[in-house]
């Protein structure tokens, strides 16, 4: 957990997985049904 | 939730507000607008092309006015160079308007778009990339010798060509200080211009590069006197698109509302951030839009029949202004702590300010 903070490659990755992780729940709770 | 009809379809009004609030950070952080990510960004949440054109030209009309007051207070604008890309900036954008009503009229607006939108996003990633390399280089170098980072980092020597130009009328630029003939500002202003009226963005994406690079402005005089352009070519623009009919103003209502917030603290950041980190976080956040839109245009151009290619756009496109407004916000945090003398991570101090 530690190299996620000290190297800026790996907040930078721990941050793309919040975020993606956060936009997916996005897309399944409130888009999914007006894509159809 | 509630649920937002634009020209047949329907959106989820917190996107709205939550693209507005990030474009907001973004705009009041780096100066440009935020507009290459909107247009992409809302056609791939469900709007027709042409209406994300017209409704985010609107909005970054008004979101440019918040953050300009912003950066005057700042004195980040050479009023200068502002009012000599005026006309040019207007031309331009009268030019891409045309453009954008054609493909409309043609039916392609949203393919033509988003592919647009790819091209230069992708262009821009490649470009910064570049840039980021170099300004690094110069830090180190910087740091081996044993001399203090400022603010601003010079790395690039094509501004000197560019002043270098004698045709007449030459302008003096106090606040910037240089000298450079106006038909090189003129022209930068047109370019940009049409940029910004085909794709309804600011247009300040091109145009603090082109300040930098081109002109030879420093990168926060660029932020501020592009933002001075974004109210022209974002009035010209929204006035024109308004005319088209390529405007929803309950959308871009609910999108300023959320602009309001995030431009306020993007401006403040500015005052924490170094330059090159600017550059960094734009040009990572370039490559998740970029796929974002790729897959949204596979989408479109295979009929809307692969479901998963829409699914990972979503998460792409979201999950960008997302990534931008918690690694601004962290970096802003960070620079607080480091200027208190707390621990930070090693890689923060060379990219924030601590005087």
């Amino acid at each position: 957990m530690r190299w996620f903070i000290d190297n800026m490659f790996g907040y930078w990755i721990l941050l793309l997985v919040i975020s993606c992780g956060i936009s997916a729940i996005c897309y399944e709770v409130f888009l999914r049904h007006l894509m159809k | 939730m509630f649920d937002f009809t634009v020209a047949g379809h329907v959106i989820p009004l917190f996107l709205l507000v939550l693209t507005g609030f990030t474009v907001g950070i973004v705009g009041g952080f780096f100066g440009v607008g935020g507009g290459y990510m909107v247009t992409p960004a809302l056609i791939v949440f469900g709007f027709p092309g042409y209406m994300a054109s017209g409704t985010d030209a609107c909005h970054i009309a008004g979101k440019a006015v918040i953050s300009s007051i912003r950066h005057r207070q700042l004195g980040n604008i050479d009023w200068t160079i502002a009012l000599a890309m005026v006309g040019g900036t207007m031309l331009g954008v009268e030019l891409g308007v045309r453009l954008l009503v054609y493909t409309k009229n043609i039916g392609l607006s949203s393919v033509v778009l988003l592919a647009a939108s790819v091209l230069v996003m992708f262009g821009l990633f490649l470009y910064t990339q570049i840039e980021t390399i170099k300004s690094s280089k110069k830090i180190a170098e910087e740091t081996a010798a044993g001399r203090t980072i400022g603010r601003e980092l010079k790395v690039s020597t094509i501004p000197k060509l560019f002043q270098a130009i004698s045709i007449l009328p030459i302008i003096k630029a106090r606040t910037a200080r240089l000298v450079i003939s106006m038909w090189v500002i003129v022209i930068v202003g047109v370019l940009t211009g049409i940029l910004a009226g085909f794709l309804g963005v600011g247009g300040g994406f091109i145009r603090v590069p082109a300040l930098v690079y081109v002109v030879g402005t420093t990168s926060h005089l660029a932020v501020g006197t592009d933002l001075v352009e974004i109210v022209v070519s974002g009035g010209y623009g929204a006035l024109r698109q308004s005319m088209e009919g390529n405007v929803d103003f309950m959308a871009v209502f609910f999108m300023i509302i959320g602009a309001m917030l995030g431009a306020q603290f993007g401006s403040l950041a500015t005052s924490f951030v170094r330059g090159p980190a600017i550059r960094y976080i734009l040009s990572y956040s370039l490559i998740l839009a970029t796929t974002g839109a790729l897959l949204r245009l596979i989408y479109v151009l295979t009929g809307g029949t692969v479901e998963f290619l829409a699914f990972f756009a979503v998460v792409f496109t979201l999950g960008e202004m997302i990534f931008l407004c918690l690694f601004i916000v962290s970096l802003v945090l960070f620079s607080v702590r480091h200027k208190h003398g707390k621990w930070v991570p090693p890689w923060v101090p060379p990219l924030v300010v601590k005087d």
